[in-house]
């Protein structure tokens, strides 16, 4: 397909491309190589990417609950990411509270890492509970050659807890995906394996890579429980800095963002044998599958077979009349990278197809999931600007746009049905209940009484824009 | 009465009141019809922002970014910038382009100008107007971002060519940081006074904007270049606001011979009444009937309140101009701004408010280079029976269980406070009535500082009345 808007920009021909027969990829430059990702966006094309300081500090560190935030940076890092994203716990200091070192001028001309140590200080003595403080380098602290490490290895010293500084600059990287690889090592480089417990941990896992938004994990966590396993740590969300510590003694990392997290479990593998299995918890089949092969790991497959089949009983009606009132919708779902592949066969569960899938920071394995999964015909955009959704949205014409609060309101003035499934419009989405909910707010966005007011009765803009600013017609 | 000021110490900033620079430039430029922004730096420095706002504004935010990597940060963001420009002007044909700059551009040290002058060389098919606005987030904050835009906008694009005494016949209008709403309520009084407003910029429509079929290819509403082109033409410009615009309306003056009024933020009676008057000192119109019956009204809704209102104490936090408009309307509602905090590290402005205060007949204490923590410390010591201010006091609110009046930006909790106003009579109004109904809400033991109680309790009001952590209180 060629989009109208990218008339001026072929450099994004190789970011799009449609599923052929067999599988094959029909990319927008006339060849079947493999659609682009993963490279530097085209500057000025309006893309949704956010950048590493994002992905670390908003993603892989923010949810951890007991931890002081801290940005070493101007104070803009720290205000922007403070507190949307419902990364939940059973605590609420780390959604509660944002600390920035608030570089000034004179910080940026003289250096910070003074400023730095002294922060790290005094959050320290006004939070005096909190087991760790995380330092976010950024653009500016970076580029002035704040000595970051340092400072944290001496405030260690002093305040006797751990300080982890994470080298997130935003401008490292072509998207958030740096800031979740650069999380993931920071942290098992300076917390994992820190503290070795006493105990028998042959039957405990680690769930890597669910952030917790709108409590997903409180919807899975009790059914590996009741296989009789433990779960030491949620890699990150509801996790405390204490569980981090010891979650190398895991018998199994289950992972589910397979984006954003399967370098810990890499990570851990390779330095403590720890095997890991991927998993897709959101949806029927996927969410039973990955009961299956833990259990399987475990030797617990009869008791799998228990909880499936007492969960499903419990969802099934709700699905199946859901299904029906779904049956045959077309989806545009546009996400950060592997929610996209975790989706279709959910959406096939409820009677939907994907038409068109995009994801923000998708690497080739991510692509490569969605390809597998996606009907002939499906049109793939990495790294999807916002003409080209604009375009998408209206030509291609889906009944129903999955993605983010950002593209939410260009949705609404297309009118064209949207569900968020980043931060989720009600949640948790995940596992099987989870996925009642997600029915729900499909079902709920699609079948509103608002679009038919829309279509019916939407006027065209008035012309002349002058017009409506009332003064024209003011006699003076 | 006597106020004092004071400075916070603390080195980390503990849940800043503020975000940086960038956002307001980029706010600013959406008041201008078909305007576009690039910000020079990392794409974290534009996806911030334009979520920020569409989490307040509730309406798709679209800004362009260079996404400057690791390689521009050794070259420069020279090509970057080009290409921007280029990819911005082939796709969309704006009737300006705005390009701000961030820590990481200003630390680089890209000269914006050169290259933007770089680029129309090449690209003599490009005509509109190309503005470069310095908004590095190590300097001020939102507001300041603002502000150089609006300082930029007043040097580079009002028409130097003026015949003597030539006049467009309108008034410049800098609203400041607003909110759509607020735009309205504005616009409204001008005509009701018969006036032409030229508003810089005008974001009411772009920010706040209707659903058509088919959607336009650009919002709604803003003021054009060519009404901005004209604006050196104005009979005066009107600032409402000291630290966004004061400047530029001065740059009015020097530059083309408008003449300058810069103002306080019109809230409250006081305050709007200056604005009106120097509407019509500037014009000779008289006070129209529309207008004076809605004072009249506002001075109603004060009576009607003051039994609810009077003696409450109520902490203030957010922009300085912003708490000075506030503060006059708090006072007349009979409060007492106990607590008046800003991030700003603005002693000039700070020593005008205890003057301010006084003047007034309140006590309050100024906090300079504050944060909400700092806030929050203070009442545990001493509380407060009210908090206005924008979203994020909700934590001290929910944890001292003290109602929050939302003004400000950003609201971003609840819905539509973008659409509503709190400038001019009618603001007023409204605002007085939603501090008294949050006040209704409240039940009457958690007042702590009131000698006038709600309805409900019985018996006089001079005894101590008991506080939530079982002291006593002596009004």
């Amino acid at each position: 397909m060629q989009f109208k808007c990218n008339q001026t920009l072929p450099e994004r021909a190789i970011h799009i491309a449609i599923k052929g027969p067999g599988g094959t990829c029909q990319r927008g430059d006339g060849t079947a190589c493999f659609i682009a990702n993963n490279v530097a966006t085209t500057p000025g094309d309006m893309t949704e990417r956010g950048c590493t300081y994002a992905g670390c500090r908003g993603v892989v560190g923010g949810p951890v609950k007991d931890a002081i935030q801290l940005t070493h940076g101007p104070i803009g890092c720290a205000f922007f990411s403070w507190g949307y994203r419902p990364h939940l716990a059973d605590s609420d200091f780390h959604m509660k509270y944002t600390f920035v070192t608030d570089m000034n001028e004179t910080n940026i001309v003289f250096g910070g890492e003074k400023k730095l140590l002294q922060s790290i200080i005094e959050a320290n003595a006004e939070f005096p509970d909190a087991k760790a403080v995380f330092v976010y380098n950024t653009c500016s602290t970076a580029l002035i050659g704040d000595d970051g490490r340092d400072v944290a290895k001496q405030a260690e010293a002093i305040i006797g807890k751990p300080v982890v500084f994470f080298e997130c600059e935003g401008f490292r990287g072509v998207s958030q995906s740096l800031g979740h690889h650069i999380g993931n090592e920071t942290i098992f480089r300076q917390l994992v394996g820190s503290v070795e417990p006493e105990g028998d941990f042959s039957r405990s896992i680690n769930i890597i890579g669910d952030y917790n938004i709108k409590n997903d994990i409180r919807t899975f966590e009790y059914l590996f429980e009741a296989l009789g396993l433990r779960i030491i740590a949620r890699f990150t969300g509801n996790v405390s800095v204490d569980d981090l510590k010891i979650m190398h003694k895991a018998a199994l990392n289950i992972v589910h963002c397979q984006r954003s997290a399967t370098y810990i479990a890499d990570m851990m593998k390779e330095k403590y044998g720890t095997p890991y299995i991927n998993v897709t918890l959101w949806g029927i089949k996927n969410m039973s599958k990955a009961l299956r092969d833990t259990a399987a790991f475990f030797g617990l497959e009869a008791r799998a077979e228990e909880v499936i089949a007492r969960e499903v009983a419990r969802i099934q009606p709700y699905i199946d009349a859901y299904r029906q009132r779904l049956q045959g919708k077309r989806v545009f779902i546009y996400q950060g990278g592997p929610r996209v592949w975790h989706w279709i066969e959910l959406l096939r569960e409820l009677g939907m197809e994907t038409e068109t899938a995009a994801t923000t920071f998708g690497h080739t394995d991510d692509y490569e999931k969605i390809f597998r999964q996606i009907a002939e015909g499906t049109l793939v955009v990495d790294n999807p600007n916002v003409p080209e959704i604009e375009e998408i949205l209206t030509r291609r014409r889906p009944d129903l746009f999955i993605s983010g609060n950002k593209e939410r309101y260009l949705a609404y003035k297309l009118g064209v049905p949207f569900v968020n499934g980043h931060t989720y419009d009600t949640g948790p989405y995940a596992g099987f209940v989870g996925m009642v909910n997600f029915a729900r707010d499909i079902d709920k966005a699609l079948h509103a009484p608002v679009w038919n007011i829309l279509h019916r009765h939407a006027r065209p803009a008035p012309a002349a824009h002058h017009a409506s600013h009332g003064f024209e017609e003011v006699e003076s | 009465m006597t106020s004092r000021l004071t400075i916070q110490e603390r080195a980390v900033a503990i849940n800043p009141t503020r975000a940086c620079a960038p956002i307001g430039a980029m706010l600013a430029n959406y008041g201008i019809h078909g305007a576009i922004t690039i910000n020079h730096g990392s794409q974290g420095c534009a996806t911030y922002p334009r979520h920020q706002m569409a989490r307040h504004f509730r309406e798709p935010v679209e800004v362009a970014t260079t996404s400057l990597t690791e390689k521009t940060t050794v070259y420069g963001g020279k090509q970057n910038l080009l290409a921007a420009l280029k990819n911005i002007w082939e796709r969309f044909h704006p009737t300006m382009i705005m390009v701000c700059s961030t820590c990481l551009s200003e630390t680089i040290g890209d000269d914006i100008p050169a290259i933007i002058d770089e680029f129309l060389d090449k690209h003599p098919e490009v005509t509109i107007p190309i503005l470069s606005v310095k908004t590095p987030s190590y300097i001020g904050n939102h507001t300041t971002g603002f502000d150089n835009f609006l300082k930029e906008l007043a040097l580079n694009l009002p028409d130097r060519r003026k015949k003597k005494g030539e006049t467009n016949g309108k008034i410049n209008i800098i609203p400041g940081w607003v909110n759509p709403g607020d735009i309205r309520e504005l616009k409204h009084m001008l005509r009701e006074m018969g006036l032409h407003g030229l508003w810089i910029t005008d974001y009411s429509e772009t920010l706040d904007g209707g659903y058509y079929q088919p959607r336009p290819h650009f919002p709604r509403g803003g003021t054009t270049v060519e009404e901005l082109r004209s604006s050196s033409k104005s009979l005066a410009t009107i600032a409402l606001q000291r630290h966004v615009g004061g400047e530029a309306a001065r740059i009015y003056e020097r530059r083309y011979n408008v003449p300058a009024y810069v103002l306080t933020m019109p809230i409250g009676l006081r305050n709007t009444d200056a604005f009106v008057n120097t509407l019509v000192e500037i014009t000779d119109h008289s006070i129209p009937e529309a207008l004076e019956v809605e004072r009249a009204r506002l001075l109603d809704a004060l009576v009607d309140t003051h039994m609810y209102t009077t003696g409450l104490r109520v902490a203030l936090y957010g922009d300085p101009d912003l708490l000075e408009g506030l503060v006059g309307l708090i006072a007349e509602m009979g409060m007492t701004p106990a607590y008046i905090l800003t991030a700003a590290d603005n002693r000039p402005w700070g020593e005008r408010m205890v003057e301010l205060t006084e003047e007034l007949g309140v006590e309050s204490e100024i906090i300079l280079k504050g944060d909400l923590h700092e806030l929050h410390k203070r009442i545990k010591q001493k509380p407060v029976d009210l908090l206005i201010g924008h979203s994020k006091g909700k934590f001290i609110a929910e944890a001292e269980k003290i109602p929050l009046v939302r003004v400000g930006f950003p609201v971003e909790d609840r819905f539509g406070y973008h659409r509503r106003s709190i400038v001019g009579y009618n603001g007023a109004i409204a605002l007085v009535d939603e501090i008294t109904n949050t006040i209704f809400e409240r039940r009457a033991t958690t007042i702590v500082s009131n000698t006038l109680v709600e309805t409900g309790v019985e018996g006089p009001t001079d005894i101590p009345i008991t506080l939530r952590n079982g002291a006593a209180c002596h009004p």
